[in-house]
């Protein structure tokens, strides 16, 4: 045997030693490094913004000798495949993590037991949380009937529209009610002033291909996509008629909408040229109007969003962020102090309309007269009391593992609809109204056979 | 004769290739036995896992996103072979031409898009097809009086994605063309002249024998590159598949099934698939190029 091995050896060249000598010196080297082991408890985030908001917090909480926090911003694609990793291979991630509405479906999407984050539904009625924090908000964060995290925000709804072309043509925006009046109201606004046969500017910044806003608006109206069990509902004659509604106002001649999509170059370029006189509004997106579009300080006003029928509700909602507690944490309790510091701190609060123009969920700190401050970008309204007014009356969303593929499917639904409307110039809205509920079948078929065969997915006690 | 030197060299070998089989086993043979494990399997995650045997098969079968994926796969990977490939040999035939000055500086700048990467051509090529504002609108607007709202990224999703390859690719695929041109026999070329041999005759009988076996590899790689088709859509369809499926490709599928829907079970069995489908083509392709030469 040792004459085999001196044998081997003399027969391996320097080269060859140089490599194994560092190839197994390299493996030693790494199985004896001692596991970094953090003092303070890690927190993911995405925003940067909510960074900025948290820090004075923890800064405080530094100096009281509480444990430190190492927050850290970490992109949402990146984040989500961090998150989701841990959560398959069951491998410590953070003691907190903030996600937002996307990413929640696909972390609730296994065996109710295997849901990476902590089961917090006792927790929070234990300690009366239910009844502080606006009930709607709960919903995209609940699944199967537990609640995975706390709600970060409300994010109600009203309508921005560009006050200095709308009051400039002498509308006055107090005759809409309903959207039928909207449409009818502010028809003056699309003349063709410039005389190439088409409407210079339109109604609403809305196109068939953007599933956001589609879906904001359908909630609205009291549509829905998924049922309390959890079970896919798409396919019902009100969904159809609303998809119908909004699908006739992108086609023919009574299109009122235009394609002018958030957070493009080409989409502010559109805005600044008033090319869409209105927009859905959630209250997050006030501030990125504010730093991507300076120039339309002064200009802009806000206003409930039309009903769709008298009487109707004002208002919908659009996004959504929460912060849960991974199962993996060690430091659960210390987590669960620091989640509710954050969450339910008043100065926090404040923090997130003043610099975010985000409605907190905490009912209590509603009446804070900083909602009543005049707004200078938006022409001086009070528009914070405007969103907290509509806060309460958002419409309740049922959470699913495949909310993603339902929009995805509702997107190709209007879609397809709107492209047969062009080309048969069917603009009438009771036939495009039919071809939305077989295009709605078909949605639904595809969801529920994607559902069928998840072998996890347990419908709600 | 010692006993133990024979046995010392044989032992050499296996210490020799031991590094390299130990690699190969932990990042090859191990992953594809648990890809085979897994395209048996339901999951959610490693840890949520379900034997379903075939049943990931069973679905893709009937699965009306998988088929779709694979059409439109298939529609690029034709639109790679079949336009791209011959614009690329005619550019490269182009430069090849003699007393062409400056074959040089043409070359660099077909082959520039390469240098940017997949994902800045996918971001330029998102806004230059833009409507009302993008380049290629205005330009058609301005010369044809096409409308604004051409709905590139909406409608004409797949003719939009091989115009954005063959931007990226046909000067690729010129370099390759355009190094097997300046070896063909000058002295067969000067020969089949004396002959009487005209342009398309030269072209047909001396040059085309003669770069086939580039003319193979190209089009073997082009075939790999377009059913592997994921980063140009993700990026130019902002991480969708784009309006009704029109940019779903089969890749794009496998992301959506095991990393989005975290399904890696489903991934697995179109992984299999698509290893299958690579594996047929380059047998096919193999075959042609035998029986042609």
């Amino acid at each position: 045997m040792r004459t085999a091995i001196e044998s081997m050896l003399s027969s391996v060249s320097l080269g060859i030693g140089v490599i194994l000598t560092l190839a197994i010196g390299s493996s030693l080297a790494l199985l004896a490094w001692p596991a970094r082991n953090s003092p303070g408890l890690e927190m993911w985030i995405f925003s940067p913004e909510h960074k900025l908001l948290y820090e004075p917090a923890l800064e405080q909480r530094a100096a009281q000798d509480e444990p430190n926090v190492n927050m850290r911003v970490i992109g949402i694609p990146a984040l989500k495949s961090r998150m989701m990793s841990g959560f398959f291979a069951g491998l410590p991630t953070a003691d907190l993590i903030e996600i937002e509405r996307q990413m929640a479906g696909q972390a609730f999407t296994g065996p109710i037991d295997s849901v990476g984050f902590t089961d917090l539904t006792d927790l929070i009625e234990r300690e009366g949380l239910l009844e502080q924090i606006n009930a709607p908000s709960f919903g995209p964060w609940t699944s199967r009937g537990r609640i995975f995290g706390l709600p970060h925000d409300v994010h109600p709804v009203l309508l921005a529209y560009r006050a200095d072309i709308v009051e400039g043509a002498g509308i006055d925006v107090t005759q809409i009610e309903t959207w039928d009046d909207f449409a009818r109201v502010m028809r003056p606004l699309m003349a063709d002033n410039d005389g190439d046969g088409n409407p210079d500017r339109y109604l609403l910044g809305l196109w068939e291909t953007d599933a956001d806003r589609m879906e904001t608006l359908m909630l609205q109206g009291g549509g829905r996509f998924f049922d309390e069990q959890g079970q896919i509902a798409m396919d019902t004659d009100l969904n159809a008629q609303l998809l119908a509604k909004l699908v006739s106002w992108c086609v023919g001649p009574d299109r009122i909408a235009a394609d002018v999509p958030d957070f493009t170059g080409a989409g502010n370029k559109l805005k600044l040229e008033g090319y869409a006189v209105a927009f859905v509004m959630p209250d997050w997106m006030c501030n990125i109007w504010r730093l991507q579009l300076p120039q339309l300080a002064g200009k802009v006003k806000v206003m409930p969003l039309p009903a769709w029928e008298p009487g109707g509700r004002r208002t919908s909602v659009w996004g959504g962020t929460m912060l849960g507690v991974p199962k993996t944490t060690q430091r659960f309790d210390e987590s669960w102090a620091l989640a509710r510091d954050l969450y339910f701190s008043e100065s926090i609060a404040r923090e997130l309309y003043t610099r975010n123009d985000i409605v907190t969920p905490i009912k209590l700190y509603w009446d804070d007269p900083m909602f009543d401050q005049p707004d200078a970008y938006f022409s001086g309204q009070a528009k914070g009391r405007m969103y907290v007014q509509q806060a309460p009356l958002i419409p309740a969303r049922t959470s699913s593992p495949y909310y993603k593929q339902a929009m995805d499917r509702l997107r190709d639904a209007a879609v397809a609809v709107a492209e047969w409307s062009r080309s048969t110039r069917t603009y009438e809205y009771d036939a495009i109204q039919a071809r939305c509920r077989n295009e709605l079948a078909r949605a639904e078929v595809a969801v529920k056979r994607q559902m069928d065969r998840n072998v996890f997915l347990e419908a709600s006690p | 004769m010692s006993a133990g030197r024979p046995q010392g060299r044989s032992l050499a070998p296996y210490a020799l290739a031991g590094p390299f089989v130990i690699v190969f086993i932990i990042f090859v043979v191990v992953p594809l036995a648990r890809a085979g494990v897994l395209a048996l399997q339901q999951t959610y995650g490693p840890q949520a896992a379900e034997f379903v045997l075939f049943g990931n098969f069973a679905q893709l079968a009937r699965d009306p996103l998988f088929w779709r994926a694979i059409a439109n796969t298939l529609v690029f990977t034709a639109a790679s072979v079949f336009i791209q490939l011959p614009l690329a040999l005619g550019l490269a035939m182009l430069l090849n031409r003699p007393g062409l000055r400056g074959r040089g500086i043409y070359r660099l700048i077909f082959f520039s898009p390469q240098l940017m990467g997949m994902v800045f051509v996918a971001t330029l090529a998102s806004i230059v097809f833009e409507k009302r504002s993008g380049l290629l609108n205005q330009a058609l607007h301005w010369a044809f009086g096409v409308s604004l709202d051409f709905p590139w990224l909406q409608t004409y999703v797949m003719p939009t994605l091989i115009i954005t390859t063959l931007w990226m690719y046909v000067g690729f695929n010129m370099v390759y063309f355009l190094a097997a041109l300046q070896n063909v026999d000058k002295s067969l070329l000067e020969a089949a002249s004396i002959d009487g041999a005209g342009p398309w005759a030269k072209f047909r009988h001396v040059t085309l024998p003669a770069i086939r076996p580039v003319g193979s590899f190209v089009v073997l790689l082009s075939i790999i590159g377009s059913l592997q088709l994921f980063e140009l859509p993700y990026v130019m369809l902002n991480a969708t598949a784009g309006p009704a499926n029109r940019g779903l490709t089969i890749v794009m599928y496998l992301y959506q099934s095991g990393f989005e829907v975290g399904d890696l079970g489903y991934a697995s069995a179109i992984g299999w698939v698509l290893a299958l489908m690579l594996v047929g083509f380059a047998i096919v392709q193999a075959r042609l190029a035998r029986t042609e030469v």
